[in-house]
């Protein structure tokens, strides 16, 4: 396998250190609201939670799946896990850990990287796939909800990255955007389909892990 | 810990190694979109648009024992390792958190 490619892991050299920084910024901002947001959040069957979604967000993001144009991609879950907590701040500390193991062990992504990674994978993704998720919601039902979610998740977090290249000098903005786009379009539905299959599984086995389900804190 | 989510991480370590025995055989080889995307903007494979230097060789390049790339049992390991490790990282970072 030409395994886990770099689907939207940006590696090491694609973003100038300056701009690195600035990313870095950013995602010490985020993990500053995510640990306070743990300290109320998290208990003894939701720290499990947090570790398994890690872990199982690892795992799958080895297994690309062919896209049209010779392509290929694999499920992120920022969006999952967003929703899962009804927290985008669950998915910023996942994805910290996850990215940060995978750059570190594997070379999967950049370490100067990690702060435009989580960016778009966790802050991104999570934030447009859980307020969308709410959004739609209502109106067509939790299940199509969290598919369409978790496809603009993708799209968007795809987006962002290829606006980052074009920032950084890397990607043309008249190519990069459009490929980045067209590819995320594709990947963005087996995010969609992977995002439903898990959601309908914990709330089939374990419906008090899914924070929808807890009238406390459930306001989707 | 409650049985049930005893019963989880069980569930959840076993579903991983059930992806890792399976990526490095089934796994698409296709380049990602991203790798795609600079493919499609011309970039070398080994672009970089800046030097930097002093950045620790990855253990496991690519998912992959690093003296023995294509080896695909190895290349499973390699993820069940990865799996586990993430599942306890991720144990301790939401402790800490909690504190």
């Amino acid at each position: 396998m030409e395994n886990g490619g770099i689907e939207l892991h940006i590696p090491d050299g694609f973003i100038p250190i300056t701009q690195c920084i600035i990313y870095y910024v950013i995602l010490i901002v985020a993990l500053y609201f995510s640990v306070k947001w743990a300290r109320s959040n998290l208990d003894e069957k939701r720290i499990p939670l947090l570790a398994v979604l890690a872990a199982g967000i690892f795992a799958i993001m080895s297994m690309n799946m062919p896209i049209p144009f010779g392509t290929s991609g694999h499920m992120v879950g920022g969006a999952l896990v967003a929703i899962v907590f009804l927290a985008p701040e669950a998915a910023v500390l996942v994805f910290t850990v996850v990215l940060l193991i995978q750059a570190l062990i594997f070379g999967d992504g950049g370490i100067t990287a990690l702060g435009a990674n989580v960016l778009n994978m966790a802050i991104i993704g999570g934030f447009v796939g859980l307020y969308t998720f709410k959004y739609l919601n209502g109106i067509i039902g939790k299940y199509p909800a969290a598919g369409i979610a978790a496809w603009l998740a993708t799209v968007l977090a795809a987006l962002a990255c290829a606006i980052e290249m074009a920032i950084a000098g890397t990607f043309p903005v008249n190519v990069g955007i459009p490929s980045m786009v067209l590819y995320h379009f594709f990947i963005g539905i087996i995010e969609a389909v992977l995002t439903v299959i898990v959601l309908m599984a914990l709330d089939k086995f374990r419906p008090d892990l899914l924070a929808w389900n807890n009238a406390t804190e459930g306001d989707a | 810990m409650e049985k049930k989510d005893t019963y989880l991480i069980v569930v959840a370590v076993v579903i991983c190694i059930i992806i890792s025995c399976l990526s490095p055989y089934i796994a698409s080889g296709d380049p990602d979109g991203l790798e795609k995307s600079a493919e499609d903007s011309g970039l070398a494979e080994d672009f970089a648009i800046e030097e930097i230097n002093g950045i620790p060789d990855a253990i496991f390049p690519d998912y992959a024992f690093a003296d023995n790339p294509d080896s695909q049992p190895l290349q499973i390991v390699a993820l069940v390792i990865g799996a586990l490790v993430t599942l306890f990282v991720g144990f301790g970072v939401a402790y800490v958190v909690k504190k």
